[in-house]
């Protein structure tokens, strides 16, 4: 028994070891993906504050760290490039609202995951950062993220989530261009179909 | 018995031949204006129809029932529920890996299999995840593509929702291929896959309420967001048996984005509400 032991606590050391050397190679960026999740968890699981303050605080934390102007030019791909300045400001505005209201505004939906990070990667120019959650009642459970990161100098932002081998941006891209491709490719009708879609 | 494998290699041909064929007749929306969107869906406009086909037949039987048993069914057993649907899958996971080449694999598949079948009570529990042994589902349409078959144009079926022929085929040939369909006709065995299959559905929708409603809700075109999340899931379920990585592909869309900071757009104020 003492054996068995002994070797479960060199297992678990050998482990631990292996795990750390593998992440440390963007250990800057696994950080901030490790801080982002504490935050947000933190701001979640405080019983203390409003639901008003609780969604504000939440959407602060995520608009911080994503690079929204990067991922509103993204998901408009090609279309970008060919519209006006001023259609450009109203897209802006429009995808903001939407973004909020889809994905930072999805509170109820938390149930007390955690976020282990798993490891890291260089990906062309950005760093996808790879996690866990595990489903709330199970410890087997487990749901992919990944998170794929900008550093400029160190100034850190999200650009995409990748779940379960699904990525979000992307998603939302082909949405865009379906969507223009049914509708004469008119990002005036977008903008209408945002608006419409977030009020 | 023989008749039935017959109907399902014609159908599965069949499938297969128009998979390949139509590979080459995929809709570009190749204008100067847009980007290239290879999204593979020349029947868009009868998938269309039967989504939305799909989504009555959810709203009126398969989300009421998800919701009913989300409500009064409590966690704990929601989540054995979960575990015995996976265990309860490993046959066909086991006999789709020897298909793959992948013997090991197959060793534990096997080994979860009957470990969670028995230290795991009926496979309620999963001690075999615990002692390290981890296996992923593989069904037959993962066999085809790692065999090289390529999925062929998008495909949405009715009750069964997206697919693509590939996929189909190998469902059908999943249910021939259930070590669980070939050791019982009508007794145990039998019953155990007619749960599978029912239930899984259930468990799947339960497990997906709010996202789906939100997804609904919050889509500027629900039916392209399922067909990018079905296409993507399944692309990256089945290049983890391949070389090729989807990691990759994704990796070249985001580079191909060539980063434009010219425009910087308003700062804007955001009220929340």
């Amino acid at each position: 028994m003492i054996k068995v032991k002994y070797f479960s606590w060199i297992l678990i050391f050998l482990l631990s070891f292996a795990t750390y050397s593998q992440s440390s190679e963007f250990a800057q960026e696994e950080e901030f993906v490790s801080n982002f999740a504490g935050q947000a968890i933190e701001i979640l699981s405080d019983e203390g504050i409003s639901e008003n303050d609780k969604t504000s605080r939440f959407t602060d934390v995520v608009m911080n760290a994503i690079d929204l102007n990067l991922i509103s030019k993204f998901v408009l791909s090609k279309t970008w490039k060919n519209s006006t300045d001023e259609q450009k400001e109203r897209y802006l505005i429009a995808f903001k609202d939407y973004f909020i209201n889809s994905y930072a505004n999805k509170l109820d939906q938390y149930s007390g995951e955690q976020v282990q990070i798993v490891g890291s990667e260089a990906a062309g120019k950005y760093v996808i950062v790879e996690s866990n959650i595990v489903r709330e009642g199970t410890d087997t459970l487990k749901i992919n993220l990944k998170w794929r990161l900008i550093n400029r100098d160190g100034d850190i932002k999200i650009i995409d989530l990748n779940i379960e081998g699904i990525s979000l941006v992307i998603a939302q891209r082909e949405e865009f261009q379906s969507f223009l491709a049914n509708n004469d490719n008119d990002i005036e009708k977008l903008i209408d179909k945002i608006i419409t879609v977030s009020n | 018995m023989k008749y039935r494998i017959l109907i399902v290699l014609f159908l599965s041909s069949v499938l297969l031949l128009q998979g390949c064929a139509s590979k080459e007749a995929s809709v570009n929306y190749n204008n100067s204006e847009t980007e290239i969107v290879s999204v593979n869906d020349p029947l868009e406009k009868v998938n269309r129809m039967v989504f939305q086909f799909n989504i009555i037949f959810d709203k009126l039987i398969l989300r009421p029932i998800a919701v009913t048993y989300k409500a009064i069914v409590p966690e704990f057993v929601r989540n054995r529920v979960t575990y015995s649907l996976n265990n309860l899958g490993m046959p066909i996971t086991a006999v789709n890996n020897i298909l793959q080449g992948e013997l090991r694999k197959a060793g534990i598949s096997t080994s979860r299999f009957i470990i969670n079948s028995t230290v795991g009570i009926l496979g309620f529990f999963d001690p075999a995840s615990s002692m390290g042994l981890i296996a992923e589902n593989e069904d037959f349409g993962q066999t085809l593509s790692v065999w090289g078959v390529e999925s062929g144009p998008y495909l949405v079926l009715p009750f069964l929702g997206p697919s693509t022929p590939r996929d189909f085929a190998g469902l059908l040939s999943t249910s021939l291929l259930d070590p669980m369909y070939q050791v019982g006709g009508g007794s145990a065995p039998d019953s155990l896959r007619t749960y599978r299959m029912g239930t899984s559905a259930i468990d799947f929708r339960s497990q997906n309420i709010e996202i789906l409603d939100d997804l609904q809700n919050n889509s500027i075109d629900y039916y392209a967001a399922v067909r990018s999340f079905y296409s993507q899931g399944r692309e990256s379920q089945a290049s983890n048996n391949l070389e090729s990585n989807t990691q990759d592909q994704e990796n070249d869309i985001f580079d191909d984005f060539d980063i434009d900071e010219s425009y910087v757009g308003p700062d804007i104020e955001v009220i929340y509400d």
